[in-house]
């Protein structure tokens, strides 16, 4: 008989790849997310671009504004910014997609002139993170309380109140609660001293570990930290509400009782763990989008965060600025989307075996 | 066929369904409550304008006059009537809040229902594109494209958000539907092939018909809550509405005089007691349809 | 309060486990009061099984709740006593001493004592029993640590133990996540949970409904071992008639939130008295009876809110008379026996309304 037995492996061929990427649901599923980042990079290329105005335009205002002549504000405004806005969109696009995949977001046009995209928003990043982060958490373990002693004190006068005022605050814009905070704590009750509402950190104050850099961080991240938390609480007291009210109604709870184990058990391993499981997918994906939810806050407490950052971009037609942020954010929003996808399965049991549910 | 269409749940049943859910309503007082309010304010903010003139003028001797009798919710920074001011100030907000919800409304059902219906790859290209709406935090998109879009009117606002809306209702519609997909009527409706859109709209939709409805308040207290940011970042400027009014004044710098504290609060006090009443109107509501929520056995 | 003789009863082992003496018990519901359990009495001796009979609607899960006390914020019991006997077995084989607990008396800390340990009610659909994120071992674990009992290595020899009486592969079920076990295994391992602290009484609602057939054979066999190897009183709440029949010493059948008839199981399926049993016991087709043989019983449950006067299963009787329908019957012995009927008519049910004799296995 002929060696067919010794012929060796088939080659793998580019379908074989493709097709092993398909059947993997990890491999599938990253695959999917890239391609999600790619477009919303794409589409906001050229939306921002077919922004009204642009940056030369802009530039070339202000500069006529302090008293230049058009053709002087051209001309200055042109070398200035060393930019060539003549070259073809195609053109612009590859050479941004070029650099991205160096991980170069590219130089500011406007706002500080050509320093590095990147570099801005590793500076305001750390602002915006500790702000919201904290008062996400924060917000989080407060209604997660709440809405435990809503649940099982349900239909109190206690758990109507609680209700109303949680729906009733999340519903008020946040404009308007960081208005009437600021209102009341620093013009009526004159509990906050009003340059604490200004600004990210005193000036002349450096970052580091010091105890002063600390209390200033604090006394600014007071009142902006109080208004996210605010705005937010409300949402998370329901959701755990809700949650623990359905898990009340499961039969093991009653089979809990019924074994005689003490009401604590009850409420941490048994109703805790449970109803909280949604809630922390929840917070996961929250903490992605915490770059975005902050631009009204910092804009009127002039936080110098992202938010802040990208309301300046905008107003300046600051294109890099504005993709470099849409980018970090999009990203950030879709890896923690996986990471609460992830920490569902490492919580659920249920979930942890089969390697991750359908879409 | 036509046994089954004397018998479907259309007309007569939802007649008396808004009869039995304003009897209902009438005992959750809160509810009720949320409920007059609205028409009221409703009906100030369109009624109102034919009967008040607007203020035009600036009246510069009677700058941030605190409430008073002669003034009975204080002036703004141009003199101008409170009051007044309030009664016009409604209707843009009003209109925005209501063409937004209802068109959000809308689209997510259709969309929501038609892909958890049809599944398979109309339901994953629909999910799709709702994921990368939803991937995007949802206000830093509307402030970047409000700034594109030249918004010249209140119509186009209220496409506007109704436009980035949907995605996440959408999603709901679509869980709620998967699950009622699995009752035994719509099997029935399936054998007896009745055609997709009267499954879907004849059959599955009347009884999601409450859930839709308190969809549709929320997103118009999602609307609100945006128009209010976008107002107050310069994006949306026009007329002189509630967000306008409060935008202004606080440009000004109406917090830090406490004469000025009228203009400042008129606005807010009217967009929150708006808002507030919506919420109250749709908990209510949430507690009626939803009898696991209620009291009792 | 109607009387029963104990005379009959404690000739038996000991004093009973559990008393019953006219608990009543209603719900609070929007259209008015549920009587849910009306008037109550009957005893369960020790190493006796005890089969509640009855349709749903008839209070008989609400009377099991009852017994533990887990009972929703809307019921109440309006009066009754509940007393639970236990008797440590004496130095010369007999009943040694008696302690008494009167249930409805326990305070928070004692009542979490008294249940399971004592007392273990294991609900119908195991499906759901189970805290979904915590392994078997450990639910067991935080059993034995709320009583004080076994701990580590001994607890999981015991634990061991109690899966191979239920038939359970302990190797399988001990690391294992509820979901990861079937809804036989669950029911299975729900049982050996509920003999963990060694109970002296355990109640079964429904043991076997959403079980498929053979799950349900395996049930059984699995509770008839059981019986046999260990000593513990029984009280199993069904609907199913072959069960009680397989099973139970004595069957008690309840109607309307009231005990209809009660005796040993032989008497229930050979001499029932009561309408409502005979009806039940008609209803059951046999492997050898025409199927002509075969009838239900017209009507529905009565609504358990609004009740008839007098007897309440007279809308349904057929021995229906002026008397029933003004009075309601008491329990009274049967003559000379320890067969309890509630009916004003239950000397001549018998004679009018058996099927002239049921062939086959009862």
């Amino acid at each position: 008989m002929s060696s067919v037995a010794t012929a060796g492996p088939p080659k793998k061929t580019a379908l074989d790849y493709l097709e092993k990427i398909w059947t993997n649901f990890w491999l599938r599923t990253l695959v999917k997310k890239v391609f999600i980042v790619w477009i919303v990079v794409t589409l906001t290329f050229f939306i921002i671009r077919a922004l009204p105005g642009n940056p030369v335009e802009i530039m070339v205002m202000s500069l006529m504004d302090s008293g230049l002549s058009s053709e002087e504000a051209y001309a200055r405004a042109a070398s200035l910014l060393r930019i060539d806005l003549d070259a073809p969109l195609s053109a612009q696009y590859l050479d941004y997609m070029r650099n991205l995949l160096h991980g170069d977001l590219g130089d500011s046009y406007v706002l500080a002139l050509n320093k590095p995209v990147a570099t801005l928003i590793a500076q305001r990043l750390p602002w915006t993170l500790f702000s919201v982060g904290t008062s996400l958490l924060i917000s989080f373990v407060i209604g997660m309380f709440l809405g435990t002693l809503a649940a099982y004190r349900r239909n109190s006068f206690l758990d109507h109140f609680l209700t109303n005022f949680s729906a009733a605050i999340e519903s008020i814009p946040n404009t308007l609660t960081a208005i009437i905070l600021v209102l009341l704590l620093g013009v009526t009750w004159k509990l906050v001293p009003l340059n604490f509402m200004r600004g990210s950190l005193s000036p002349g104050i450096k970052p580091g570990f010091t105890a002063t850099f600390l209390v200033d961080l604090f006394r600014h991240y007071a009142v902006p930290g109080t208004v996210y938390v605010f705005s937010t609480l409300g949402g998370w007291m329901l959701a755990m509400r809700s949650s623990t009210i359905s898990t009340l109604g499961d039969d093991y709870v009653t089979v809990a009782r019924a074994r005689g184990l003490p009401d604590m058990r009850i409420i941490t391993a048994y109703v805790g763990r449970n109803a909280s499981l949604p809630l922390i997918t929840s917070l996961a994906i929250s903490l992605g989008f915490v770059v975005g939810g902050s631009i009204l806050i910092e804009y009127i407490f002039v936080y110098q965060g992202i938010g802040l950052l990208l309301s300046q971009a905008i107003g300046k037609r600051d294109y890099p600025v504005m993709q470099g942020i849409l980018l970090v954010t999009t990203i950030t929003v879709i890896l923690s989307t996986a990471l609460a996808d992830l920490l569902y399965g490492w919580l659920d049991p249920r979930i942890r075996i089969s390697g991750g549910g359908g879409e | 066929m036509t046994a089954m269409e004397t018998t479907s749940t259309s007309r007569p049943s939802r007649e008396s369904g808004l009869l039995r859910t304003l009897k209902l309503l009438a005992r959750n007082k809160i509810g009720l409550l949320g409920l007059i309010i609205i028409i009221l304010m409703t009906l100030m903010s369109f009624v109102g304008p034919l009967v008040i003139p607007p203020e035009t003028q600036a009246h510069t001797e009677q700058i941030y006059k605190p409430p008073s009798a002669a003034h009975p919710l204080g002036t703004d920074f141009q003199g101008r009537e409170m009051w007044k001011m309030a009664i016009h100030g409604g209707r843009d907000v009003l209109i925005v809040a209501f063409l937004a919800g209802i068109l959000t409304t809308l689209v997510a059902v259709t969309v929501g229902a038609v892909s958890a219906f049809f599944g398979g790859w109309v339901d994953s290209l629909m999910m799709g594109i709702t994921d990368i709406w939803l991937t995007i935090p949802r206000f830093l998109l509307l402030v970047v494209v409000a700034t594109l879009v030249r918004l010249e009117n209140i119509w186009m606002l209220a496409l506007f958000l109704a436009f980035f809306g949907w995605p996440g209702l959408a999603r709901q519609i679509r869980s709620q539907v998967l699950s009622l997909k699995k009752r035994e009527y719509v099997e029935a409706a399936q054998l007896l092939d009745l055609g997709a859109p009267h499954i879907i709209f004849r059959e599955m939709l009347p009884n999601m018909m409450s859930y839709i409805v308190i969809a549709m308040i929320n997103a118009m207290t999602s609307a609100i809550y945006s128009q209010t940011g976008l107002v107050f970042l310069g994006v949306v400027p026009f007329g002189n509405n509630w967000g306008v009014m409060f935008s202004l004044a606080y440009a000004k710098n109406a917090i830090y005089n406490p004469n000025a504290a009228a203009s400042l609060l008129v606005p807010m006090g009217a967009i929150i007691l708006f808002q507030i009443s919506l919420v109250m109107l749709s908990r209510s509501l949430e507690e009626i349809f939803n009898p696991r929520l209620r009291t009792g056995v | 309060m109607n009387q029963l003789t104990n005379a009959a009863m404690s000739q038996r082992t000991g004093a009973p486990t559990l008393s019953v003496k006219g608990l009543t018990i209603t719900y609070q519901a929007k259209r008015g009061s549920v009587q849910a359990v009306r008037n109550v009495s009957l005893e369960v001796q020790r190493g006796e099984a005890l089969a509640l009979i009855g349709e749903s609607g008839s209070g008989k899960t609400t009377l099991g709740l009852g017994l533990v006390r887990l009972l929703p914020s809307t019921a109440t019991v309006r009066q009754g006593e509940l007393v639970y006997r236990r008797t440590v077995p004496g130095t010369n084989g007999g009943p040694g001493a008696v302690t008494e607990v009167d249930v409805l008396k326990l305070n928070g800390r004692e009542l979490r004592q008294f249940r399971w340990k004592e007392c273990a009610m294991v609900f119908q659909a195991a499906l759901n029993a189970f805290n979904p994120v915590l392994r078997i071992s450990d639910q067991f674990g935080d059993t034995a640590r709320a009583h004080g009992y076994l701990q580590g290595k001994a607890l999981t020899d015991r634990a061991r133990h109690l899966f191979e009486l239920v038939r359970l592969d302990p190797d399988r079920v001990w690391r294992s996540y509820p979901h990861e076990l079937s809804g036989g295994m669950r029911q299975r391992v729900l049982i050996a949970l509920g003999l963990l602290l060694e109970p002296q009484l355990l109640i079964l609602d429904e043991p076997t409904t959403a079980l498929d057939i053979l799950t349900q054979r395996n049930i059984m066999d699995v509770l008839k071992e059981l019986r046999q190897q260990l000593d513990f009183s029984l009280i199993f709440i069904s609907h199913d008639l072959s069960l009680a029949a397989e099973l139970a010493d004595r069957v008690a059948t309840m109607y309307a939130g009231k005990l209809v008839e009660i005796s040993d199981v032989y008497t229930t399926f050979k001499n029932p008295v009561h309408p409502y049993t005979i009806g039940l016991i008609n209803a059951v087709p046999t492997l050898t009876a025409h199927k002509d043989r075969v009838s239900s019983i017209p009507g529905s449950p009565p609504d358990l809110i609004d009740l008839p006067t007098g007897c309440k299963f007279h809308p349904r009787c057929p021995l229906a008379d002026l008397r029933c329908r003004q009075e309601e019957p008491e329990l009274v012995a049967v003559t000379g026996t320890d067969h309890w009927v509630a009916c004003w008519n239950w000397q001549i049910a018998r004679r009018q309304l058996s099927n002239g004799g049921k062939g086959g296995a009862a």
